[in-house]
């Protein structure tokens, strides 16, 4: 097409439903990878974290080795899944995704650390770091 | 200013009227950063044709295009640039300014 090519209405319509549909198959190809890493990080710490702040012994060292080891090995799968994949690679929606989920997790550390025991605050934190990334996680699906 | 240049095709983008390169940059418009390999795959075109066309949309600055190894294997990743994305989404609205009727 150049200057001289009368592009009709049917056919810009055409080629705005190709994009569309370009988009939004690259983006379903790749995503969902992602989507479940953010979700399942973000059970398996919340759990995780909750099991820590109300246990003590034996019991909470079965949290911390468990949440470790499902961390781990969650890590170990997405980072097997996306071998060989750029996508999201310098995404800034990605690198919010991974801050938020940080940001909730130091919180539920931090209520193990000097807050250990307490009811209330493990469930507020451990609550806010499952919030947080099906939140994150539910935008990128419907994006 | 003639009637002929009020058209809004005169405002289509020169450099994504090509279908292939059309086609690329419609692949990373959502997801910004994707591999060379998943364009490849999404475009459903060879190697070489989507090389000569990324290169012409790097030149032109649409396309950053990244060079790293995973193991022995080289990795190209394409990532629509600010400027790239401007570009598609003036593209894109003269094409529904057309699609509408509007001219």
């Amino acid at each position: 097409m150049s200057d001289t090519t009368p592009v009709a209405p049917a056919e810009a319509q055409a080629l705005l439903d190709r994009a569309e549909h370009l988009s939004r198959s690259a983006h379903n190809a790749t995503r969902w990878p992602y989507i479940t890493f953010i979700l399942a990080l973000g059970v398996a710490t919340s759990m995780g974290t909750l099991a820590m702040g109300l246990t003590t012994g034996n019991a909470f060292g079965l949290a911390y080795f468990g949440t470790l080891t499902a961390t781990f090995a969650l890590i170990m799968f997405f980072m097997i899944t996306i071998r060989g994949r750029s996508a999201f690679a310098r995404g800034r929606r990605w690198t919010a995704y991974i801050a938020s989920w940080f940001v909730t997790y130091a919180a539920a550390i931090s209520v193990v650390i000097w807050a250990h025991g307490s009811v209330l605050a493990s469930g507020i934190t451990s609550a806010l770091i499952l919030v947080v990334t099906m939140a994150c996680a539910a935008r990128e699906a419907r994006s | 200013m003639t009637a002929i240049e009020q058209h809004p095709r005169h405002r289509l983008d020169e450099l994504l009227q090509n279908p292939v390169r059309f086609s690329i940059v419609a692949a990373l418009d959502r997801a910004s950063t994707l591999s060379f390999k998943e364009v490849r795959d999404v475009v459903e075109i060879t190697d070489s044709a989507l090389s000569k066309q990324v290169s012409l949309l790097e030149g032109a600055g649409y396309l950053a295009v990244g060079k790293s190894f995973a193991g022995k294997m080289p990795r190209t990743s394409l990532t629509l640039t600010r400027e790239g994305r401007a570009a598609w989404k003036a593209h894109l609205a003269t094409l529904r300014e057309i699609a509408q009727g509007l001219s």
